[in-house]
């Protein structure tokens, strides 16, 4: 029996009407775990009641048991210290070095004294291959290096979960590739579970070990499973297409 | 000596023995072991890792030897996935916080500012430029956009406006008239709010409102555009954003100066005329009082102020926002440079006018 870690049961995602409804799945400990589906099909609405930053509009969230919404204050934090976040855009902190990036949690929340601190935050660094550029700013380095320093920072404070929200937009495919291979790396050695948004065909078949799709048509979730399963024996014609690269449409 | 790590290595549990055993490892030397317990490991997380590379690179460094037990190999793990040799200096020390000698600080204050002021002559050149290019070509001009910022920084201000131009007539008339009451000329009162607002005051303390309204938009939307790399996206669709995102500003704001500098004259002399009301003096005397003491001149001259504050807010604030730089507090400190660059020329050309209007007896 694997341990699972997140339980998503009967959630409506949407803003204040649904987007998408009657979600459920789980998330076993160690995978690489992705949610696909088409633009605006509501991929980042889940993930931000995942991640406790919108209440689901209906259904519960459990992260390693705990609740973001509707709990008391100590349950909520102790649910949030479960897991990192790296946004679509990086959002580290354009006045920080990268150093001083990772380190703002470790500041936050442990009382490691000062050498320790930067020793943890140089370490995430080269976790992630950066260590040479600890110095820099956000703005002197690559997209692909910002990726890299933000999930350095979600990493900091050593959560048992990581999320990513397309953290392949805007990448080459080398560059892609890398950041694929440094999150196989993150879940083999960290041990931490891995939840990523993408459409990144490349990438779901590199390190996905299951996926779920949503359908903007439909507004549920249509298939659950490893991305080679769906590929090859989906009914529905959306999967199919959607992992066969087709126009749903063909004119 | 011994050291053995608990079974969670998280930060909370590792910063305590950060700080209780670091100490004494210091004095450990050549020939001294240190019996490092780590097998009673289950999880390591990040701090316990930093913990187990800092033992071994000061043993490195200072000579002794470690005596590991490493049940799970949680030791071996991390070693081989952070080399030693790779954390050889004190981290504390190889990033200093960014702190510069004051002699350095006041240094770069100075060519700072002298880049500001560069940076703005180079604006008002390239304003300038735009502007005699309208003048051939006006339809050039964004005309909607000027209209927009017009009503925005102009009629969007009128209730501010109004509300302190009364209040400060009230103010004003209420303290003379305390004093020249006692001389028994508070009709007075009449002739020093006319002045003061006409000449003076009304067009100072509407152009002080326009600096913290519509100055600090300015730059704050003109610098967010910068750092969402939409003015360069305009520079590169071969639109000057001198001439698109600046001049309907300046002109809006110019614009809107007088106006607003009328309208706050207005107020202040209808409080002028409350606090008569209140001790006595028949309004129409009050308001004789006031026909008398304006003259065109002061009129015209409060107007020409206030059409300059205008220009000024406008510039400056444009120029700050064109000169932000690529980050969020950058945005903020362009709009505060806005606003408090806009009051120090204001105040500036308010004493050259004194002394220019002055010399030429107007
Ligand atoms: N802040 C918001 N408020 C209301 N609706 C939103 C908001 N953000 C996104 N939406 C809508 O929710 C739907 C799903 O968006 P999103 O989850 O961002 O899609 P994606 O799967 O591409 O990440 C879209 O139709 C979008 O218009
Ligand atoms: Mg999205």
């Amino acid at each position: 029996m694997r341990e699972v870690v997140i339980t998503v049961r009967d959630v409506d995602a949407g803003y204040t009407t649904p987007v998408i409804r009657g979600i459920s799945f789980d998330v076993y400990a160690g995978e690489i775990f992705v949610i696909l589906g088409g633009s605006g099909c509501g991929k980042s609405t889940l993930l931000k009641h995942m991640i406790g930053l919108n209440p689901p509009l209906a259904g519960e969230i459990r992260l390693m048991g705990d609740r973001l919404f509707g709990v008391p204050q100590e349950e909520r934090l102790r649910a949030l210290r479960h897991f990192g976040v790296t946004y679509q855009s990086g959002a580290l902190f354009g006045s920080m070095t990268l150093l001083e990036n990772v380190c703002v949690p470790l500041d936050s929340f442990t009382d490691l004294p000062r050498e320790a601190r930067y020793l943890v935050a140089e370490m995430k660094l080269e976790l992630v291959g950066l260590k040479e550029y600890a110095d820099y700013f956000p703005s002197d380095i690559s997209g692909g290096m910002r990726k890299r320093a933000a999930i350095a920072r979600a990493m900091a404070l050593d959560p048992r979960i990581l999320f990513l929200d397309e953290p392949s937009a805007g990448l080459d495919p080398v560059t892609s590739a890398e950041l694929d291979r440094l999150i196989l790396h993150l879940r083999d050695t960290q041990g931490v579970t891995v939840v990523m948004v993408t459409h990144e065909l490349a990438s779901i078949f590199a390190i996905a070990d299951r996926c779920v799709m949503l359908d903007k048509q439909e507004q549920r979730l249509i298939a659950t499973g490893s991305p080679a399963e769906l590929r090859d024996h989906s009914e529905l014609p959306a999967v199919r297409a959607f992992f066969n690269r087709e126009a749903k449409n063909p004119s | 000596m011994e050291i053995s790590l608990p079974e969670t290595c998280s930060a909370a549990a590792v910063a305590g023995l950060w700080r209780s055993a670091l100490p004494a490892v210091a004095r450990l030397g050549r020939g001294d072991t240190l019996e490092l317990d780590a097998g009673a490991v289950g999880s390591c997380g990040g701090a316990g890792e930093a913990l187990i590379v800092e033992l071994y690179r000061r043993s490195a460094r200072q000579g002794f030897d470690i005596a590991c037990r490493d049940g799970r190999g949680v030791v071996a793990r991390t070693l081989e996935l952070f080399a030693v040799g790779n954390f050889a200096e004190d981290p504390a020390m190889t990033h200093p916080p960014r702190k510069t000698a004051t002699a350095v600080q006041v240094g770069e204050a100075v060519v700072g500012i002298w880049q500001t002021i560069c940076e703005q002559m180079a604006f008002l050149g390239e304003a300038t430029v735009a502007t005699a290019t309208l003048l051939f070509r006006p339809r050039r001009l964004r005309l909607r956009d000027t209209l927009l910022h017009f009503e925005r920084a102009g009629i969007d201000a009128l209730p501010i406006t109004l509300l302190i131009g009364f209040l400060f007539g009230l103010i004003v008339a209420f303290m003379a008239a305390a004093t020249m009451r006692q001389f028994g000329v508070e009709v007075y009162v009449a002739d020093l709010i006319s002045i003061g607002l006409f000449r003076e005051l009304g067009a100072l303390i509407t152009a002080i409102i326009l600096a913290g309204r519509s100055g600090s938009a300015f730059a704050a939307e003109i610098g967010t555009m910068k750092v969402n790399e939409e003015v360069d996206a305009l520079e590169t669709l071969g639109l000057p954003p001198v001439t698109f995102l600046a001049l309907p500003r300046v002109f809006a704001a110019t614009l809107a100066m007088p106006l607003l500098t009328i309208f706050a004259i207005g107020a202040g002399l209808l409080g002028g005329a409350v606090v008569m009301a209140a001790l006595g003096l028949p309004s129409t005397v009050y308001w004789n009082r006031i026909i008398k003491a304006t003259t065109l001149n002061n009129v015209l001259l409060g107007l020409f102020k206030a059409a300059v504050f205008g220009l000024l807010v406008g510039l400056v604030g444009c120029a700050q926002g064109l000169q932000t730089g690529r980050t969020a507090d950058a945005v903020g400190r362009a709009a505060t440079a806005a606003v408090v660059g806009s009051l120090v020329l204001i105040t500036i050309f308010d004493g050259l006018f004194a002394v220019l209007f002055h010399v030429l007896g107007i």
